[in-house]
């Protein structure tokens, strides 16, 4: 039995891989001419697989290696007199929780937005929806430098603009690279706009509930 | 036929928009303002109508019962009208309770900014503001029950429940929770000691978020979304099982307000597993809306007020969401007393309420007037400023409460607490700076609103509309 799938052109998942398009210089491209990636991306079919590997994976593990890096270094700065620091196996287990949660944002929001395409005339394909994720989340991975300084106010303040970035990226690029009318695509942004509110606040509300389970800070409850 | 010579009372309806829009801009301008307080607290120069806890009664008073009742009885008024095909029901009692409801508003908040206030959140009125309300109340529901009563069309259309179960609900809430016993006529004691007080209280107080902020604008987004998108509902059978779960679940959620208070436990238990139902109603009805709208895209490239209704959908499918989990007591336990609430509150009062009120008004004053929108460039702004505000609002209050729920617990080597509250307010000020900028962009926006459908409408006397003949209705049913 072989290790990696094969596709029904013979290609292996790697070497399939290897054929696409995307590469990591695509998040670069896309601070400068994000109009030319959105272009690509209508004519291209990457796989789930190649776009989850050889992107995503690697923009996801980004913001919990700085924020990691951050905490070890400065401890959270909630504003208060003095930082807090954490043991690092405490640090470690919040940075992975970070990561997965990272991870299932990505790829709950991916079929999400799949699951949305049929109501909106959009192409289907998970790997092209993977993209599009991708695509939307890239300046947020990128504005999470900002996690090397936990200082909470300081980083709302620099994810807010990155956040508009990506907001201004669903709105632009979902039309063009899921091949829907412009309006259509407002529709689907506003849409998965709503989701990803939803997903956010859950992501604060697990926080607190671990930190409640004593995952986390030490807090008097 | 005598139908011909009918027409829709539509001026009360002209008049109940103009009196809700500048409730919008004086709301927020108050909401503003403390919030400015919040981080100049310099800026009430000493003078006690100035101060914080006077402005912000104003600001929630002004807010939910000028711009949110005066916007939620204009639009009852305008679609009870076309959903029966009948004109109004008491068309004089109608101008009467808006002028009514007006001088409450304005006579009520003169009272709040001198102090005068019953202590209960969002029922601060005094013993005699409780009257006239009521009795304004009553003339609401005679207005549009009366106009039920007499429709030409036997179905009652999804709306109009929503309504409906807004002025029964309200009446009873409002009349339980502002028993009492009149001591001057500034003063009053509540009926209720203790903490049967607080019950009451946030029975009345969550259930005028419930049947006011959420069922009263669902009945509004039922009748104006399907209008917009010239589409019936997506779903008309689920509108009416949401309605029910909706009305027999939101009832019982109010003890969520009081976690960890002095009220017994199965109390605080019953109100968060009732919260945690609540968000299935919820959703059915954001995903009728969002679907319904769905199929008809093409409107969009016309119409810059189907926008704001998309997106509030999209806050309040967040806000259904945000609350029940809030409710949680394990999640409670961190975000109660924290700015984190006043972050959920905003998401549903500015990215709900006012989006979707921003959406009909756009809808209705250019079909008032009798001529197009006056600048649709100009709503269009006001779409991205309404955004970025709201977002910069929620992203602000979201920081800043999840901060202050850390900070207030967090333990030092000694199991002390480790900060003091002073120190914890301190850090707190920058969110409140990007919150005064987040408002305030907002404000912009509704200023925006104002110019541009003030300009629409300047001039213009209402359009005079006769119902359709009863066949024409029997067939639209």
């Amino acid at each position: 039995m072989e290790l990696w799938p094969r596709f029904a052109d013979g290609q292996h998942l790697f070497a399939r891989m290897k054929s696409t398009e995307l590469s990591p210089a695509l998040i670069i491209r896309l601070l400068f001419q994000p109009r030319a990636v959105f272009d690509e991306l209508s004519t291209t079919r990457p796989s789930a697989y190649s776009v989850f590997f050889r992107l995503a994976l690697w923009i996801g593990v980004v913001p919990p290696i700085f924020a990691f890096v951050g905490a070890s270094l400065f401890g959270w700065r909630l504003g208060a007199v003095e930082p807090i620091f954490f043991p690092t196996g405490v640090l470690v287990a919040i940075s992975v929780a970070y990561f997965l949660t990272l991870l299932f944002g990505f790829v709950s929001s991916a079929i999400v937005s799949q699951w949305m395409a049929s109501t909106y005339g959009a192409r289907h394909s998970l790997g092209i929806h993977f993209a599009m994720v991708t695509v939307v989340g890239a300046p947020l991975a990128v504005g999470s430098i900002i996690h090397l300084f936990p200082h909470v106010f300081i980083n709302i303040l620099v994810l807010v603009p990155t956040l508009i970035w990506s907001m201004y990226l669903l709105y632009r690029g979902l039309p063009v690279v899921l091949q829907t009318t412009p309006e259509r695509g407002m529709l689907m942004a506003s849409s998965l706009i709503g989701y990803l509110l939803v997903a956010a606040v859950s992501l604060l509300g697990i926080t607190v509930v671990l930190w409640g389970q004593g995952i986390g800070p030490r807090v008097g409850i | 036929m005598s139908e011909t010579a009918e027409y829709y009372r539509d001026r009360v309806v002209t008049a109940l928009v103009m009196f809700s829009i500048i409730w919008a801009v004086l709301g927020m301008l108050a909401g503003v303002y403390v919030a400015a307080e919040l981080v100049w607290p310099q800026l009430d120069f000493g003078q006690p109508w100035l101060s914080y806890g006077r402005l912000r009664t104003l600001h929630t008073n002004g807010i939910v019962f000028g711009f949110g009742v005066s916007a939620l009885m204009a639009t009852a008024f305008y679609s009870v009208q076309r959903t029966s095909h009948v004109p109004l029901f008491a068309p004089r009692l109608a101008w009467v309770v808006c002028y009514a409801w007006q001088l409450v508003v304005l006579v009520g908040g003169i009272s709040l900014l001198m102090g005068v206030n019953a202590s209960k959140e969002y029922a601060e009125l005094e013993w005699p503001f409780d009257i006239a309300i009521t009795l304004a109340w009553v003339g609401f529901a005679v207005v549009f029950f009366g106009t039920i009563a007499t429709r030409r069309i036997k179905p009652i259309y999804v709306s109009n429940w929503f309504y409906g179960g807004l002025i029964i609900v309200i009446a009873m809430l409002h009349i339980v929770n502002s028993l009492a016993i009149p001591v001057t006529l500034t003063k009053s004691y509540s009926l209720f000691p203790g903490a049967q007080d607080a019950i009451v209280q946030w029975w009345y107080g969550h259930n005028a978020v419930g049947f006011l902020l959420t069922g009263g604008f669902l009945g509004m987004m039922y009748y104006f979304l399907p209008k917009q998108a010239e589409r019936p509902i997506w779903s008309y059978r689920l509108s009416i099982v949401a309605f029910w779960a909706f009305t027999y679940s939101y009832i019982w959620a109010g003890p969520h307000h009081l976690h960890y208070n002095a009220i017994p436990e199965w109390v605080q238990s019953l109100g968060m597993v009732m919260s945690l139902i609540l968000l299935a109603p919820s959703w059915a009805t954001m995903i009728n809306g969002i679907m319904t709208v769905s199929t008809a895209s093409e409107k969009l490239k016309t119409d810059p007020a189907l926008k704001f209704i998309v997106l509030a959908l999209a806050f309040y499918g967040l806000a259904t969401f945000e609350g029940p989990m809030m409710a949680i007591r394990s999640v409670n336990v961190i975000s109660h007393f924290t700015e984190w609430t006043i972050g959920h509150v905003h998401s549903g009062a500015l990215g709900w309420n006012a989006l979707i009120t921003f959406g009909t008004f756009y809808f209705m004053v250019p079909r008032l007037a009798g001529r197009p929108l006056h600048s649709v460039k100009l709503a269009n702004i006001h779409f991205w400023l309404a955004l970025a505000g709201v977002m910069l609002y929620i992203l602000a209050m979201w920081g800043a409460g999840v901060s202050q729920g850390l900070l207030w617990l967090s333990l030092d080597e000694l199991g002390e607490l480790r900060f003091s509250f002073t120190d914890i307010m301190a850090s707190t000020a920058p969110y409140y700076l990007l919150r005064l900028v987040g408002g305030t962009i907002f404000l912009a926006g509704a200023v925006l609103m104002a110019f541009n459908l003030y300009m629409t409408m300047a001039g213009q006397a209402t359009v005079r509309v006769s119902p359709p003949s009863v066949a024409a209705g029997e067939a639209a049913a």
